[in-house]
């Protein structure tokens, strides 16, 4: 890997590991005492800093030392979790995210911003700034006496591959000499080989190093808390052969320091323990358990939670640049359109004959093939959601303090998994929803109290799947649409007439309409949609609809229908005229041939088709798109009734050609302004047929009905 | 729209050398773009119309597995439209990473036109639409229209929003 590519996967770890950290450091301020929230800001800081340090980011890794530093002591219980304590750190992402991600980094204006943040870092943690320099005052929970040094032996045996990990062991021992002063170091060479053996991407060195701390020996293993669980590193408290005294529990007892803090053994009887462990050298486990103090039980808990502590992470993932995933989508997308075309050849070959038949067969057994193909590929771009939805808690913590409200963000159904893309595209219109949550949905606590509810407003971001889509709901509690205000200003906007009856889900309607909204944040409007018509359009550019709900009072939610994938679709193919059209299975409720006494006209000229007891209008395709049909009475072709967001139309065609898989090419904006059309496939044959838009097509005919 | 620049000072390159066109006829008269733009000329083959579009958008067509949208330049230009025949073909443009097709009449040439000969769009006393021509160019006794490819696009992009806008 070269220098900028070993940097990108850094920012791209970064990135992941502040949206992360935002998420954990909300909650933590939520749950206060919670150590497993603790410990994770803590791990995510340092591994932060080691991933800088690699890259050669020196300054933010300087800067997240201190900060592992703040947060061991609040991990030790040294310092409480307090708002002002959150605010600091958030501060202190945010340094790092400029520094990482904008143009800011390396101005003075950063600089001034890290001294004062590093500033109150150190007011936090009491150390003063000249410490920096040299020894660092001690901040451990085991507290050794101030000025008494311990010191430590630690055998480094790197596994030979450790690179490919991303660790450097040379900025583990830089690491560690900023915790303590080495005394003497001892590099084993015995693994090199000869230098035509040798490979530069191996670890050959081993290293013995003694080291004076006034550091507890938590410090030490926190410096090599990533490293741990792939090389052998032992840290052996030698504090006694140099100082003549020895109380350190070592490190790799820990066992017993784990029983001893359970209270299950009592200290003099783990110095005893140590102590026949010293002269036998048999597992300290087994030694407690031989002794009788504990059962086996006890040690083997105590073993379990050792080996958590270690977090044993499994590295058997691998990275890949979506654009790879998005060029192997293209190509199966090639391949179903040659198999379509081998389908229509298959098609046109005489039954009776063997080929035929043969041809038919291998085709069937390769569509199967194809299918499974395309699920793998799209599982593999399948990914949770949970982090997208993680990184508003930090957006609705800061939205709510500034407006003075309280609001809790709640989560469910964080591992529904959807396309990659788009979740990268509802980002943007999600932040618009839960925006408008905070400004305009919840109260403020006086007046959620005064309605009788929680002083804290809630919102609450769902995930889930449903016959095919993907649902995601942004709801709050807050005070919903008043409808009589939206009323006024459709009348206003020349949308309503004055004394025009209109429907609630009209009302809610007018939300979604470009300029309703913008001009509607002036005078206050009590309700939602400011830019709701942006995100109207961007949920359509990916297929899904929006719908919203309010009640008055209760609060608002705000639905999103999004496709699983984006690329292939299950179409039916229908004919009119000269033409093929493609409409999406999804949308097909069902198709039929009316009679002729089913067909019902409305004032002369709105065509109602009685369908299953209910009156659905009738669109003439034909007539839409300007094309000659072959059926235009409703009784002589098909009538296909398809549903979007709970309007059903029938649609006039004049024949069924099938179904099939469709791969979805989209048309540049220019090409047509009809809503109808959401994109183009190739067929088997060569032609290129048009895909129907149900959800435009219902608008396209909502928009010209109103024009009459 | 007299925004043309003086062409050399644009992608023409210095004077003195030559920069090739393809060539093409509408009507009687003949038109070239750069040949660095083209990426090829096809025959003309079934067009699927789309329906609520512009009048010279004629629609789309495959691609060896490409949508690709095609528009006709006699309407294009507002000239009358003509029947399609054997020498009708469709020229394949690449146009900001996207391909055009461009219907003309025929397909004449390959020319090499020094650059310095090309002249910028005169002013017109008729009323005709300078905005997709680059300039001018003289090979012999021929004159050939250079067209801006970008900008056909461009101005087709623009009009069906300024139609949208229009409309409401």
């Amino acid at each position: 890997m070269s220098e900028s590519a070993i940097k990108e996967v850094f920012i791209s770890e970064a990135k992941e590991i502040i949206e992360k950290l935002e998420s954990d450091l909300v909650q933590l301020e939520e749950n206060e005492g919670d150590q497993e929230i603790v410990n994770r800001i803590f791990r995510s800081f340092h591994t932060l800093k080691g991933s800088s340090g690699i890259v050669g980011l020196t300054s933010i890794y300087n800067f997240s030392h201190k900060l592992e530093n703040l947060l061991d002591r609040v991990r030790s219980g040294d310092i409480a979790v307090d708002n002002s304590l959150i605010d600091l750190i958030l501060g202190s992402i945010d340094w790092i995210r400029d520094e990482l991600f904008t143009e800011k980094a390396d101005t003075d204006e950063s600089k001034s911003a890290m001294n004062a943040l590093q500033q109150r870092i150190l007011e936090y943690t009491g150390e003063e700034k000249a410490v920096e320099a040299g020894e660092e005052e001690e901040t451990g929970r085991a507290k050794p006496k101030a000025g008494v040094y311990n010191y430590f032996r630690i055998k480094a045996r790197f596994a030979d591959d450790v690179f490919e990990t991303g660790i450097d062991p040379l900025m583990i021992i830089e690491d560690l000499l900023t915790v303590g002063t080495l005394l003497t170091k001892n590099v084993d060479r015995e693994q090199l080989p000869a230098l035509d053996a040798m490979n530069p991407e191996r670890c050959y060195l081993s290293w013995d190093l003694i080291i004076k701390t006034l550091e507890p020996v938590d410090k030490i293993n926190d410096v090599f808390m990533f490293v741990r669980d792939r090389n052998s590193i032992t840290i052996e408290d030698v504090t006694a052969s140099f100082s003549g005294r020895g109380r350190e529990l070592p490190q790799e007892k820990r066992i017993g320091e784990i029983l001893l803090e359970k209270g299950i053994i009592s200290e003099a009887e783990l110095d005893a323990v140590l102590k026949y462990h010293d002269s036998h050298k048999t597992k300290i486990g087994d030694i407690i358990v031989k002794k009788g103090l504990a059962s086996e039980k006890d040690v083997k808990d105590a073993l379990e939670e050792q080996e958590k502590l270690k977090k044993k992470i499994e590295l058997n993932t691998v990275r890949v640049d979506t654009n790879r995933l998005d060029n192997i989508l293209n190509l199966l997308g090639e391949i179903v359109i040659g198999q379509s075309s081998l389908n229509r050849i298959a098609d046109e070959l005489d039954d009776d004959k063997d080929t035929g038949f043969q041809l038919k067969n291998a085709l069937y057994g390769l569509d199967r093939i194809t299918r499974e193909f395309q699920e793998q590929i799209m599982s593999i771009r399948m990914i949770p959601i949970g982090p997208s939805f993680e990184q508003f808690r930090r957006f609705v913590r800061d939205s709510a303090h500034e407006r003075g409200k309280d609001i809790k963000l709640v989560i469910e159904g964080g591992d529904t998994e959807l396309d990659k893309t788009v979740i990268e595209k509802i980002s943007d219109p999600l932040k618009h929803m839960i925006r408008n949550a905070i400004d305009h949905g919840i109260e403020v606590p006086e007046e959620r109290e005064a309605a009788g509810k929680a002083a804290a407003g809630l919102v609450t971001l769902r995930a889930y799947h449903q016959e095919g889509n993907v649902f995601i709901e942004v709801l709050d509690d807050g005070r919903g649409v008043n409808l009589a205000k939206v009323r006024s200003r459709a009348v206003e906007r020349g949308l309503l007439k004055e004394d025009e009856e209109a429907s609630r889900e009209r009302l809610l309607s007018y939300l979604f309409h470009p300029g309703f909204s913008t001009a509607d944040r002036v005078d206050d409007l009590s309700g939602r949609g400011v830019g709701m018509d942006v995100v109207k359009t961007n949920i359509e550019e990916l297929r899904g609809t929006v719908e919203l709900k309010s009640e008055e009072g209760k609060g608002t939610t705000i639905r999103i229908k999004l496709p699983l994938t984006l690329a292939i679709i299950d179409g039916m193919l229908v004919s009119i005229g000269r033409n093929i059209y493609i409409i999406p299975l999804l949308s097909i409720v069902e198709s039929m041939q009316p009679k002729q006494e089913d067909v019902k006209t409305v004032e002369g000229k709105g065509e109602m088709i009685s369908f299953r007891g209910e009156f659905v209008s009738l669109a003439r395709l034909y007539d839409l798109f300007e094309i000659d049909a072959r059926h235009k009475n409703p009784w002589e072709g098909l009538v296909i009734v398809v549903e979007s967001a709970n309007t059903r139309i029938g649609l006039l065609v004049d024949d069924l050609l099938g179904q099939q898989q469709i791969v979805i090419k989209s048309l540049d904006n220019y090409i047509t302004r009809s809503r109808s059309i959401s994109g183009a496939a190739i067929l088997g044959d060569g032609k290129v047929a048009l895909i129907v838009d149900i959800h435009g097509l219902v608008e396209d005919i909502m928009d010209i009905n109103s024009a009459r | 729209m007299n925004t043309t620049e003086p062409v050399e000072a644009r992608d023409l390159g210095q004077a003195g050398e030559d920069e090739q066109y393809v060539t093409f006829f509408i009507k009687n008269e003949i038109y070239g773009v750069p040949v660095m733009k083209v990426q090829e000329i096809i025959g003309m083959t079934k067009i699927t119309a789309m329906p609520n579009s512009l009048p010279f958008m004629k629609g789309v067509i495959d691609l060896r597995g490409a949508v690709v949208p095609v528009i006709d330049l006699r309407l294009k230009f507002e000239m009358e439209q003509a029947e399609y025949n054997s020498f009708t073909v469709i020229i394949i443009v690449e146009v900001k990473d996207r391909l055009v097709g461009m219907i003309v009449d025929s397909v004449s040439d390959v020319l090499s036109i020094p650059v310095h000969s090309i002249q910028e769009t005169p002013s017109f006393s008729a009323k005709i639409n300078t905005e997709y021509m680059q300039g001018i160019g003289q090979k012999d006794d021929t004159l050939v229209i250079i067209l801006d490819v970008d900008r056909i696009l461009t101005t087709a992009e623009f009009e069906i929003i300024n139609e949208d806008h229009d409309g409401e």
